[in-house]
């Protein structure tokens, strides 16, 4: 009688991990399909979605006033700094007013409507973030109804973050571009120097020892220089031309000394997001 | 306070961990996820031990809110269902078998939490390889993700234990 219960409770042990894995499996396999999450998963992530947020919105409320408060002791040096940067950027603004408004007429001039660079955006508060050492994902207050689509680029104040997931109605799934597993999506790229040569690319890996992007087998004979700029190049048709990435920190020759690789540093802080913008082609 | 109370207070504590979860993951992103250390936050789990093993009465269904809660996780936060869901359930299981045999003290727990701590994430981690959603060997794993985020889940405990304890004993 002993025996025979300690044998069935084996094997309700293994039937339990075979359909745990089994479910593991499938999810993984559909991941990446348009048509999922289904319904029903989606419904369950609305409701989860609308609890969290009742708890997500004092804790950031804490954070916000922490922040605050941190800020307020660095102001004097900010402003400093910040009131040299001003001039500049009033210039910068002007040119760039220009040169937008001269690149859309000449566009309608040769009836170019669509460009890769024209997107709108949809902003969006980061709710929470997985707890988990494996997945740098976070889950943010937007979804389907806001017209949220699965591979749209995400970014913070500063520059590219991720790229979304998952959909659900109300809120998504954000993969940040520190996620190194090899079924994360790569990003298109483009480092334009100072003589305004191009060097198209994907990144290829994050280096978190460094915390660098790293964009890797570059075989061009273009000169790239620490502190040219990064920006998404467009191609592959998901991600709109010209999201700021980041900044090249170095150029170094690969493992086999054929190809380089350059090492970005992103203008984002991957660790501190609380508001996040889609951007819509 | 009655009882009744606590069969309440249980589950909508157990999903305030949740959600704190991973809230506060985010809030605190720099300080846990610092390179190369990575720790995960594990309040739902230190809340289901500290049910089962201050609970004298073992009336709480335990084990299917810890059920609900694992899908709830792995819909909602990684969108990789049956890890938490067996996982967690899993552990409830073994807490209940070794119930009887402990004599139940502040020490003794703390054990207990770092061996499920250890299960948990060794169970997360042999699942997701698996399935290739991680690559990464075993001694980074246990060097920098397992120590650092036993060292964080036990300074949380180590706060929460009395207070909690206190709420237990109150009903019964």
């Amino acid at each position: 009688m002993q025996k025979f219960f300690s044998n069935r409770k084996l094997v309700i042990a293994i039937i339990v991990l075979i359909i745990s894995f089994g479910l593991m499996s499938v999810s993984v396999a559909i991941r990446d399909k348009k048509s999922t999450p289904p319904l029903i998963q989606q419904f369950g992530n609305d409701v989860a979605g609308a609890v969290d947020r009742v708890v997500a919105l004092p804790v950031n409320g804490l954070q916000g006033a922490t922040n605050s408060v941190s800020d307020l002791l660095n102001t004097y040096q900010e402003n400093q700094k910040l009131k040299k940067q001003v001039d500049q950027l009033a210039q910068a603004k002007v040119t760039a007013q220009t040169t937008s408004a001269e690149n859309k007429q000449l566009r309608k001039e040769l009836k170019l409507n669509d460009s890769l660079s024209n997107y709108t955006s949809v902003t969006a508060n980061v709710l929470t973030r997985t707890p988990s050492s494996w997945m740098n994902q976070l889950v943010i207050s937007k979804g389907a109804t806001a017209g949220i689509k699965k591979n749209m680029p995400v970014m913070s104040q500063s520059g590219l973050i991720g790229r979304v997931v998952e959909v659900n109605q109300t809120n998504s799934k954000v993969e940040l571009i520190s996620n190194t597993s090899s079924t994360a999506n790569k990003f298109a790229i483009q480092i334009t120097n100072k003589a305004g040569k191009t060097v198209n690319g994907i990144i290829s890996g994050y280096d978190k020892s460094a915390n660098t992007l790293e964009m890797g087998s570059v075989t061009s004979n273009v000169k790239i220089k620490k502190g040219d700029k990064v920006v998404t190049s467009g191609l592959g048709g998901t991600t709109p031309k010209g999201l700021y990435v980041g900044t090249v920190a170095s150029v170094k020759q690969d493992d086999y000394g054929l190809a380089s690789e350059v090492e970005i540093t992103p203008a984002a802080d991957l660790s501190d997001l609380t508001v996040v913008t889609v951007a819509e082609q | 306070m009655r009882y009744s109370r606590l069969k309440i207070i249980f589950p909508i504590g157990l999903f305030l961990a949740l959600f704190l979860d991973g809230s506060l993951s985010n809030v605190f992103a720099g300080h846990l996820f610092s390179y190369p250390y990575s720790s995960a936050l594990h309040l739902v789990l230190l809340w289901l031990i500290f049910a089962i093993f201050l609970d004298d009465r073992d009336d709480l269904a335990v084990g299917l809110w810890s059920g609900f809660v694992g899908l709830v996780f792995d819909l909602y936060y990684t969108g990789v269902v049956g890890v938490y869901v067996v996982a967690l359930p899993l552990i409830v299981y073994l807490c209940r078998q070794i119930k009887p045999w402990l004599d139940l003290n502040f020490l003794t727990l703390l054990m207990v939490y770092i061996i499920n701590l250890t299960i948990v994430e060794a169970f997360v981690y042999i699942w997701y390889s698996m399935s290739n959603v991680i690559d990464g060997n075993l001694a980074d794993f246990a060097v920098y993700t397992l120590g650092p985020t036993i060292a964080v889940n036990l300074a949380i405990f180590v706060i929460l234990y009395y207070p909690v304890r206190r709420l237990y004993f109150s009903v019964n």
